[in-house]
């Protein structure tokens, strides 16, 4: 029995490995920003709640991918080297003040990009295949 | 231990021991329980803030991962949540919380004392990193943590830390206490108790303390008890000491005080350094001793006649290092003076031991003698040896000059003995003196008088040596002693005999010039006396033959030549022989029988007359034994001399000799005179007395020569008169002789008499003295005096003769 449980899970992990080797987030701003170049610090800052502003002045909104995507737990991983589950627990201890709140999360890839675009203060993560004109890069994620 | 209080006092000094030991364990105790409760408060206090910052750290570490989340989300509320739970915990006082910006939370417990400021640097402070970057400072945490709570621990942990020290103290103390207690205080408490009341010199001794035999109580307890015995035996000898000591210092003070002698200590100096009452009284010094303002009274000082005598004496004692003497004058200021002999003996230490001794009455005494030695009291003249001093220097100064000579008279008053003891001696002494006045005024000057014993005078006629002028003189004298004397208003006529010698004519030295004297003088007194006659040779050959005899006389006693001839005596009245009287006689080798008449007078004069008559008692006895064995009962009638009475021939001897032989006292007759009674009348009548107690006879020999008084008749215890034979040889019918016998028998026989005629020759005195009554008879008629081996013989005779019918 013992080894019908390990199996799957041993494929899952393959999977997930495998995927972030596939999938590479970059962090982008709308380009009409004038962001164009973050560091790590300022983009753990705008992402975990600690500053919502660019360096440069200008209100920053984080966009968070969809609960469930991959990308995420890649991008959080390699921006802080934390899993998801320990970003939530940090999430959790200050949505109790409600004073921070976490980056908004959509509802799917396509509309973070939408959100993105909508939004000239707009930050986020993509996988860098669905880059366009409408992002720019500040900060790629290695 | 009578009171309580009292009681209380003692134990505290008992106790002292115990509480000061008990104090000094407290003490230590408490200090070091002090540093103790020091140091655990010291460590409590490190610990405790240790503790606490350890509490907080650890606070912090449980929520530093949330704190980092605060800081790093700058979120004030999450702070303010986090700082709400630290305060929660009671050691937290405040709380900051500060990112690198702004202080997110500031805050305080509601309770907050100004304590606050006091520890300032007891901040606990917290650097907080990134949750995301270890590396990322984003701001810090003060904590400062509640004081109070500290000090509330830090005093609970000290409090109980003192309480357990407290007990513990307590405990050691008591322990302590307790120890000290029963193992030395109790001990040494019973000991001192014991020896408060102990008395060691009765052998009383410390017993040693129960269980206390090997430790050092018990040694100590030995060890006072053998101080103890060292102590009593120490003290016994010393009591014993101060005892000799005293006793010795009593008798000497006795000596010292009491002595009649004065005795001083003197100095080199002269200081009297000590001297006792006698000396004081001696020397006039008003005070015993030595009081203070006599102290270094010098001896040079007292009242000496000449002070260098004594500081020369003391000086010679000291260098000679003995015992010096001396007599010395001491001369008072109100001028009496007095002589002592003082002693100086050095008794080491430069210091001389003084007995002064007061000779005044012995140096007076001295002078006296010195003076009476050639001086007679009673008259002031020269005495005996001033008159041989005389002689002698007269005689030197011939012996330098060759020229003169002088006469020495030797004058005796006739009969002055008789004077003397008939009135008595005052009106001698009165004689005497008158007739010294007589005498010097015949003398003159250059010439001496001196009295040489009771009635003689000896005269010096200094550069006279002629005859006729001492006849002159000596006739003068005579004549001037012949000048009645008044004694009492009484006429009193002497006279005096006087012998004459010269010199350098009949004798060149002082003791023939005196016997020659004394030979002349002698020679004038036998003839009568009242005259003076000069020495001649004739009297000195004379008294040579005088003292041949003598001498031959005490020989004769030695050798026997006395011997004792018997007269009989007859009894008128039964005509027989009744005894006789026991007659002495000297059977001299060479002149052959010498009668009495030419010795007893010598005899009593040299006193041989003592050992004749103890030989004619002893003999006379003798012979009354040879009668009485003979179965006869005879007397014997022995004559007594005045020298003999009373000692010459005592009671006692007479008792002696009498019980010696066995004899009959009332067979013994003594035949006194009486001059016998005259001489000292109460001596011869006690003597008298005596002997007739004892049961002797007492004849009254010659009687009728001398005073026949009468009155001595009555008044001595006389048995028989024996009627002297000059009256009875010239016996005539008629005639006075006669009548006088006749009167005195008749007299005798009137007084209870018994009467002895001595003298009786003829037939016809026999048979006058019978017809006139007498008792006995004596006399040639019947035997002359015979050897006692011839009286048998004789008595044989006179039996015959008295058978005849007398013619």
């Amino acid at each position: 029995m013992r080894r019908f449980i390990t199996l799957p899970l041993l494929f899952l992990a393959l999977l997930n490995y495998a995927a972030p080797a596939m999938a590479e987030p970059v962090v982008v701003v709308n380009a009409r920003s004038s962001v164009t170049q973050l560091s790590q610090d300022e983009v753990v800052n705008i992402f975990l709640g600690r500053y919502r502003r660019f360096p440069g002045g200008g209100a920053a909104t984080p966009i968070d991918q969809p609960e469930g995507n991959p990308l995420r737990a890649e991008f959080y991983r390699k921006l802080v080297n934390k899993d998801l589950d320990q970003i939530n627990a940090y999430w959790s201890r200050l949505i109790f003040s409600g004073k921070t709140l976490p980056p908004k999360s959509a509802e799917n890839a396509a509309e973070v990009l939408r959100l993105l675009s909508a939004n000239p203060g707009g930050i986020a993560y993509i996988e860098r295949n669905l880059l366009d004109s409408r992002f720019r890069i500040v900060m790629e994620l290695r | 231990m009578t009171l309580p209080g009292q009681g209380a006092i003692d134990l505290l000094r008992m106790r002292g021991l115990l509480l000061r030991s008990t104090l000094v364990v407290i003490f230590a105790a408490l200090l070091a329980s002090i540093a103790a409760v020091a140091f655990t408060a010291y460590i409590t206090i490190q610990r405790a803030h240790q503790a606490s910052e350890t509490r907080l750290n650890e606070l912090l570490d449980t929520i530093e991962s949330t704190l980092s989340v605060a800081c790093f989300a700058k979120d004030k509320t999450l702070a303010g949540e986090l700082a709400q739970g630290l305060l929660s915990n009671s050691d937290v006082l405040a709380v900051t919380i500060s990112t690198e910006q702004k202080v997110l939370v500031n805050k305080q417990r509601a309770q907050t004392t100004p304590a606050e400021d006091a520890h300032p640097t007891a901040l606990l402070k917290r650097l907080i990193y990134s949750p995301f970057d270890s590396q990322k400072e984003v701001g810090h945490i003060l904590l400062t943590p509640d004081p109070e709570v500290i000090e509330a621990r830090i005093q609970e942990e000290v409090r109980f830390a003192a309480i357990q020290l407290s007990w513990q103290l307590a405990m050691v103390a008591f322990a302590v206490a307790a120890v000290m207690l029963l193992f030395i205080v109790r001990p040494i408490k019973a000991m001192s108790d014991r020896l408060h009341s102990m008395d060691p010199t009765t052998g009383e001794r410390l017993p040693i303390p129960r269980r206390h035999g090997n430790t050092e109580i018990g040694q100590l307890v030995n060890d006072i008890n053998a101080l103890a015995e060292r102590l009593v035996s120490a003290l016994a000898a010393e009591r014993h000491l101060r005892l000799a000591r005293e006793i010795d210092e009593k008798k000497y003070h006795a000596i010292f005080d009491n002595a009649e002698s004065g005795i001083f200590i003197l100095d080199n100096t002269g200081s009297l350094l000590s001297w006792n009452a006698a000396f004081g009284r001696l020397f006039e010094i008003n005070l015993a001793g030595p009081a203070d303002q006599f102290s270094w009274l010098n001896i040079g000082l007292l009242a000496w006649d000449n002070p260098d005598q004594i500081a020369h004496l003391s000086q010679t004692a000291l260098r000679q290092a003995h015992s010096v003497s001396e007599d010395l004058l001491i001369h008072f200021p109100d001028g009496k003076r007095r002589w002592v002999n003082i002693v100086l003996s050095p008794v080491g230490e430069n210091l001389l031991q003084g007995v002064v001794h007061d000779v005044t009455p012995h140096k007076e005494a001295e002078a006296f003698a010195r003076q009476l030695v050639v001086t007679d009291p009673l008259t002031g003249l020269a005495n005996r040896l001033g008159l041989e001093a005389s002689l002698r220097s007269l005689i030197q100064e011939y012996a330098l000059s060759q020229r003169g000579g002088f006469t020495l008279l030797l004058l005796n008053l006739d009969e002055f003995r008789s004077i003397n003891e008939g009135m008595g001696l005052p009106a001698g002494d009165s004689i005497l003196q008158t007739t010294t006045s007589r005498l010097s005024s015949c003398v003159k000057n250059g010439d001496s008088i001196a009295r040489l014993s009771a009635d003689s005078f000896g005269i010096i006629l200094n550069q006279m040596i002629q005859t006729d002028v001492a006849d002159k003189i000596c006739n003068h004298i005579l004549a001037l002693i012949r000048q009645t004397y008044f004694i009492d208003g009484s006429p009193i006529n002497l006279h005096a005999s006087i012998g004459i010698t010269r010199f350098p004519l009949d004798a060149n030295d002082v003791p023939n010039l005196l016997r020659q004297a004394e030979l002349a003088m002698d020679s004038a007194k036998s003839g009568g006396g009242n005259t003076h006659m000069f020495f001649d040779p004739v009297l000195a050959e004379t008294a040579e033959h005088r003292r041949h005899l003598q001498n031959d006389l005490r020989a004769a006693i030695q050798n026997h030549e006395l011997v004792m001839f018997f007269q009989p005596i007859i009894d008128l009245r039964t005509q027989r022989l009744a005894g006789a009287e026991a007659l002495v006689r000297w059977r001299h080798p060479k002149r052959g029988m010498v009668m009495p008449d030419s010795f007893i007078a010598l005899a009593e004069k040299s006193g041989l007359i003592i050992d004749i008559g103890l030989f004619a008692l002893d003999a006379s006895c003798r012979q009354l034994r040879a009668w009485q064995d003979q179965g006869l009962d005879y007397t014997l009638s022995l004559n007594v001399s005045g020298r003999q009475i009373p000692d010459g021939l005592s009671p006692a001897k007479l008792h002696q000799v009498i019980t010696h032989y066995g004899i009959s006292a009332s067979r013994l007759a003594l035949e006194i005179t009486e001059g016998v009674m005259l001489h000292d009348i109460e001596k011869s009548l006690r003597w008298l007395n005596a002997v007739h107690a004892m049961g002797l006879r007492i004849y009254l020999d010659d009687f009728g020569t001398g005073y026949s008084s009468l009155s001595y008749l009555k008044r001595f215890p006389i048995d028989t008169l024996k009627v002297d034979k000059s009256f009875v040889q010239d016996m005539r019918p008629d005639n006075n002789e006669h009548t006088l016998v006749g009167a005195i028998i008749a007299m005798g026989r009137s007084l209870g008499l018994q009467i002895i005629a001595e003298g009786v020759e003829l037939p016809s005195h026999l048979v006058a003295l019978g017809e006139m009554g007498c008792h006995y008879a004596q006399g040639y008629y019947f035997s002359r005096p015979v050897p006692a081996e011839e009286f048998a013989t004789t008595a044989t005779k006179i039996a015959a003769l008295l058978a005849k019918p007398a013619a």
